[in-house]
């Protein structure tokens, strides 16, 4: 897919809220939007899921896209099942297709035990959760999230992560925005970068948008690690050696780690230090 | 487009949002046959009181779907195919309503001619054998039924986002379609009312009027949807 000089506004004698950008979007690409509140990012997705055309420019060669809102009011008339299997159908997907990805989806979410209830009844965590399953169960070859996560329990969180990783992995492009920075961290291929003033660069992937990351090694020291601790991190992504209080990481993949390290009580983080990756 | 217009149809049976309309057209075709009318009479009545009702089938339709859920869709089929849906599952109701309403009137009218017997078989005998008043009658409904949605479709969002704005103006759509010369419906109408007794063809103007007037007017409610989205993102 690609994003050929789009700009969009709301009205001729509104301003631009972006304009000129010019970017693609190949298979298998996980991209996350960054910028300050207002400056163009949720606009910019519905432009790219094709929710609304843009006011200039095009988007070419979209895939079949699954669209996550950032809120999913639950004003339609449905249960959360009946609103997914029609959902399913829009999407392309037929019978008996429809209703196992629809129960598979709910049930991975979490969400299965609230199937029929109503809509409206849902709370927005679930609510948000019904929109999830709509977008993922077709696996849409451009998936675009506009802060899907927020409202989600601890476990759909990562559900989704997993989730999204998966599609990038099977081909599907992601685009999304999310308030944590440390969101899919080490996974994202390219970000892009919302100035404010309408203009939208790309700058590759990486935890700290440095390029090169992986040339570079993260050295976090650890004090209280327990062996069978020590052994899972050393089964995580990205970890190169893990010696019982020294671990080694590819700068990018660090965050995960950290974020696993302090989840644990005892644990502490006495250093971290970056160096050059061996034989570089 | 079957998924769109089966998603669109549920919302609409499921939301209740059937029921005013329905009973509303019910209510005022039953007025109409009140005192035994001519059947010519009784189906130009029925077909006029299409105006109001598909009119505000056609905003109920418009203002069902919250934003969020209409995105979805979006992005799923299109933005344009997911605003048609809309607007013809709102059309494919007053459809059903006026066939019911044609149906209604034939049973209860005056036959066009007077045969023995007075029941059903023998209304729905005398219906028949002279055919161009109920053909007339049913391609009035057509026009109304074409001018109804017109209306509904250019008073309500996305052309016309302001919601008080948009249910004044769809009544006072409705008041002009029936009601302004210039009217396909009005012009039907009066057609048909010109002579009670032998109601022939309304003729192809109206009709047309009536149809290039709704294909205008969706193509800018597709267009304003498509374009302008139903509202700025209230978040970044």
């Amino acid at each position: 897919m690609r994003l050929e000089s789009v700009g969009k506004r709301y009205g001729l004698r509104q301003p631009w809220i972006v304009r000129d950008v010019s970017l693609d979007v190949p298979p298998g690409r996980l991209i996350r939007l960054e910028g300050r509140n207002g400056s163009g990012k949720s606009t910019l997705l519905r432009v790219a899921a094709g929710v609304s055309l843009p006011s200039a420019g095009r988007v070419t060669g979209r895939p079949h896209t699954g669209y996550v809102p950032e809120r999913f009011p639950g004003g339609l008339p449905f249960s959360a099942r009946d609103y997914v299997l029609h959902m399913a159908r829009v999407h392309g997907l037929r019978g008996a297709a429809a209703a196992r990805g629809a129960d598979e989806w709910l049930e991975r979410l979490g969400a299965a035990g609230y199937a029929g209830q109503p809509l409206r009844n849902l709370s927005k965590g679930m609510c948000q959760k019904v929109a999830i399953v709509q977008a993922l169960l077709s696996r849409p070859g451009l998936l675009v999230l506009d802060e899907a996560w927020t409202g989600l329990d601890q476990a759909a969180r990562g559900t989704l992560d997993a989730a999204v990783t998966e599609r990038a992995a099977d081909g599907g492009a992601v685009l999304f925005v999310d308030h944590d920075q440390a969101r899919l961290a080490g996974r994202i291929s390219e970000r892009w970068r919302f100035d404010g003033e309408g203009r939208v660069t790309a700058v590759p992937g990486g935890a700290s948008g440095q390029p090169a990351a992986a040339d570079r090694t993260v050295v976090i020291e650890l004090a209280g690690l327990e062996p069978e601790s020590a052994a899972r991190l050393a089964a995580m992504a990205g970890v190169l050696s893990c010696d019982g209080s020294v671990v080694r990481v590819t700068a990018g993949l660090s965050d995960d780690v950290l974020r696993q390290v302090l989840s644990w009580d005892g644990v502490h983080v006495t250093a971290v230090r970056t160096e050059k990756a061996p034989g570089r | 487009m079957i998924a769109l217009l089966r998603y669109q149809t549920a919302i609409l049976l499921r939301s209740h949002r059937w029921i005013f309309p329905v009973v509303a057209y019910g209510l005022l075709i039953s007025v109409g046959a009140a005192s035994s009318t001519p059947l010519a009479e009784g189906l130009s009545w029925s077909a006029a009181m299409l105006v109001p009702v598909v009119a505000f089938l056609t905003r109920s339709m418009l203002i069902a779907e919250p934003d969020a859920a209409r995105a979805c869709v979006a992005a799923a089929a299109g933005p344009v195919p997911a605003q048609l849906a809309a607007l013809v599952t709102a059309l494919g109701a007053g459809v059903v309503l006026g066939l019911a309403g044609a149906c209604f009137t034939v049973l209860t009218g005056e036959p066009v001619v007077t045969q023995p017997g007075s029941g059903a078989f023998s209304k729905i005998d005398a219906t028949f054998a002279h055919p161009q008043v109920l053909t007339a009658g049913l391609a009035t409904a057509l026009v109304c039924l074409l001018v109804g949605s017109a209306a509904g479709t250019l008073c309500n969002p996305p052309l016309l986002r302001h919601p008080g704005a948009a249910m004044l103006a769809t009544l006072a759509a409705i008041i002009l379609a029936l009601a302004a010369n210039v009217s396909p419906a009005s012009a039907a109408l009066r057609h048909a009312g010109a002579s009670p007794q032998t109601t022939s063809w309304p003729g192809g103007v109206p009709l047309l009027a009536a149809a290039c007037l709704l294909a205008v007017i969706w193509g800018a409610s597709l267009y304003a949807g498509a374009r302008r989205d139903t509202r700025a993102p209230s978040a970044t």
